[in-house]
């Protein structure tokens, strides 16, 4: 569904994205654990296309899309949250899932009527937000709402496009353990066919959600398997302890 | 997205109401000071669509109500059209310019928007200055109102045509909220927060940019059309940019984004205008002074400072909204 192919990237003398190949099936949930400056995040800005890779390419559904704007990526299917919170502010929670749902149903350019009138955004909204449990929160401003439910409705905004492929930015981040126990039930109920990538900083959170593993360290892909490989793992031990302890 | 309250329902009442008792009551130059404030709102309203609601600070639309003034001028005396039709043509030629500028300016940002705005004004001023058509520094003259004796209106009554210009307003400033509050008005408030998100989402941001612009620009042709009939006489300094200068003053003095603030500014504007310039011919000076402390009180212009102050008294969520705003903002830094 989604393939990178010798992904390479360097800023300056940086180099934050080695020869990175991945491969995920249909419907497959994947976690990528990293610890800070890893390149998780640079990995995804290319995968979407606000960065451009040095070389290598990434493949959508079967189509190089390399070369394709942000916007065209997104149209195919691939959406993305983001690590820090990128929500419309000012706006209310249904707002925002329909700002995004606007987009995917052809309704976001519409000068005769208005996008969240439309049936077929509203039905959207009203499915993500059981999806991501916003129901109790649909009326309330971005500024009304916990930093928790933000995180939630973060990851919200990127459904309401009704993605193939959903990347998601350590969704969790900042959340108490409970809170992102429970996201990731959310996660777990999503429709099978949705393929997943999460970038997760928590391993044990990981293993909630993950179907495959995938660890970066320094750029490179430093272990690609099953949750239960990942375990045993003595380099990842090894990482795990180290600089990652602290973060 | 634009959201009317209680507060801005009193305000429109208001100014429907002063702007009806002056059609009314005044005489010839009260009715074309009436005139000039009307035409004055509607190409603030075309601001305020792009600025405070696409954060698209323009300073070519000076240069686009010229436009619109130029082309009704020219589609009606020169080359004999008929003036309903003329105008049709004056605002669907500003409207396509604008456009063609939104399209051309989306890429850029801040001063850089502004900077491309003032050029694309510039370069229009410019022609319009020089090209033998438009008649040069002398300008045009015998410049014909609309014809509506079929219903038995006189536009070349000042009376008349005051309440005509109001009628327009009103229409216009139905067709902003219309345009706000359409799909594409929504994905215009998502651009001005987070440009990147809403590409992200899969939206075409210079496609969204470029059509408000243009139907801005349609609004600010429009304001023009009525301009040239207003005073029957046009000339280059229509397009100077200190008229789109005057214009932004007008919006950030009114309330940025609220579009009832720079109706307001307009009428404070032009009236403050007027009355100061009769007493020193520093008048400048004065609307400099207020602009600063409008700025400095860190209000959102006049309006914005209504609305913080007794927005409350009518809205509940209103009061809630400005009063749980900041404490809530540092735990999204967190
Ligand atoms: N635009 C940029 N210019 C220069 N260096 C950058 C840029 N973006 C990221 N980097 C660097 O690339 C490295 C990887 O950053 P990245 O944000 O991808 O890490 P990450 O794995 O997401 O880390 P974290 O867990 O902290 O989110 C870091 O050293 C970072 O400083
Ligand atoms: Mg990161």
């Amino acid at each position: 569904m989604l393939e990178t192919r010798n992904l390479d990237k360097s800023f300056g003398a940086v180099h934050v994205t080695r020869n990175v190949s991945l491969k995920l099936e249909r419907g497959e949930r994947r976690v990528i654990l990293g610890p800070n400056g890893a390149g998780k995040t640079t990995l995804f800005n290319q995968l979407v296309g606000e960065l451009t890779p040095d070389s290598g390419s990434v493949h959508l559904a079967g189509e190089d899309v390399t070369a394709l704007p942000v916007a065209k990526r997104a149209r195919r299917g691939l959406s993305r949250s983001y690590q820090k919170n990128t929500l419309f502010d000012g706006l209310t929670v249904e707002e925002n899932l329909g700002l995004a749902a606007a987009v995917h149903t052809g309704n976001a350019t519409q000068l005769w009527s208005d996008s969240l009138a439309k049936p077929e955004v509203r039905e959207i909204v009203e499915e993500v937000a059981e999806q991501v449990n916003l129901m109790p929160f649909i009326h309330a401003k971005v500024s009304e709402i916990s930093y928790g439910v933000r995180r939630q409705l973060e990851v919200g905004v990127a459904l309401a496009t009704r993605p193939l492929v959903l990347l998601m930015d350590e969704p969790t981040s900042g959340v108490g353990p409970e809170m992102s126990k429970g996201f990731h039930d959310l996660l777990n109920n999503l429709p099978r066919d949705l393929t997943m990538l999460i970038i997760e900083h928590d391993m044990d959170l990981a293993f909630d959600v993950a179907d495959t593993i995938t660890v970066l360290n320094y750029g490179e892909v430093v272990f690609d398997g099953l949750p239960d490989a990942a375990r045993g793992s003595s380099l990842l031990k090894e990482i795990y302890l180290g600089s990652w302890e602290d973060a | 997205m634009f959201r009317h309250n209680t507060l801005r329902y009193t305000a429109l009442v208001l100014l429907a109401a002063g702007a009806l008792f002056q059609a009314f009551t005044a005489e010839y130059f009260g009715l074309e000071i009436l005139t000039e404030i009307l035409i004055l709102a509607m190409l603030v309203l075309a601001l305020d669509i792009v600025a405070g609601f696409g954060g698209m600070v323009s300073l070519c639309h000076g240069a686009l109500m010229g436009v619109g003034a130029y082309a009704y001028a020219i589609l009606s005396t020169k080359a004999g059209i008929a003036p309903p039709v003329a105008m049709a043509g004056s605002i669907a030629l500003t409207g396509a310019a604008a456009w063609v500028i939104g399209a051309i300016g989306s890429r850029s940002h801040g001063i850089y928007f502004i900077m491309a705005t003032l050029a694309f004004g510039q370069m229009a001023y410019s022609y319009v200055f020089e090209a033998p058509i438009f008649g040069g520094d002398d300008g045009l003259g015998g410049i014909s109102r609309l014809d509506l004796s079929v219903i038995g209106v006189d536009l070349n009554d000042s009376r008349s045509f005051a309440l005509f210009c109001l009628a327009i307003l009103g229409a216009v400033y139905g067709a902003s909220v219309l345009i706000l509050r359409s799909g594409l008005g929504r994905s215009l408030t998502g651009v001005m927060h987070n440009e990147q998100r809403m590409r992200a989402l899969g939206l075409t941001v210079w496609r969204v940019k470029a059509d408000v612009f243009g139907l801005s620009g349609m609004i600010a042709g429009l304001a023009g059309a009525l301009a040239a009939q207003h005073i029957m006489y046009i000339s280059p300094g229509l397009l100077s940019w200190t008229v789109s200068g005057e214009a932004l003053v007008v919006v950030i003095l009114g309330g940025l984004g609220t579009l009832v603030g720079p109706l307001i500014g307009a009428a404070a504007f032009v009236v403050l205008k007027h009355e100061l310039s009769s007493v020193t011919t520093y008048w400048h000076l004065v609307v400099g002074a207020i602009l600063i402390a409008v700025v400095m009180s860190r209000a959102n212009g006049i309006f914005g400072w209504i609305e913080s102050r007794w927005g409350g008294v009518f809205d509940r969520r209103l009061a809630d909204a400005t009063r749980k705003q900041e404490p809530e903002e540092a735990l999204n830094d967190a």
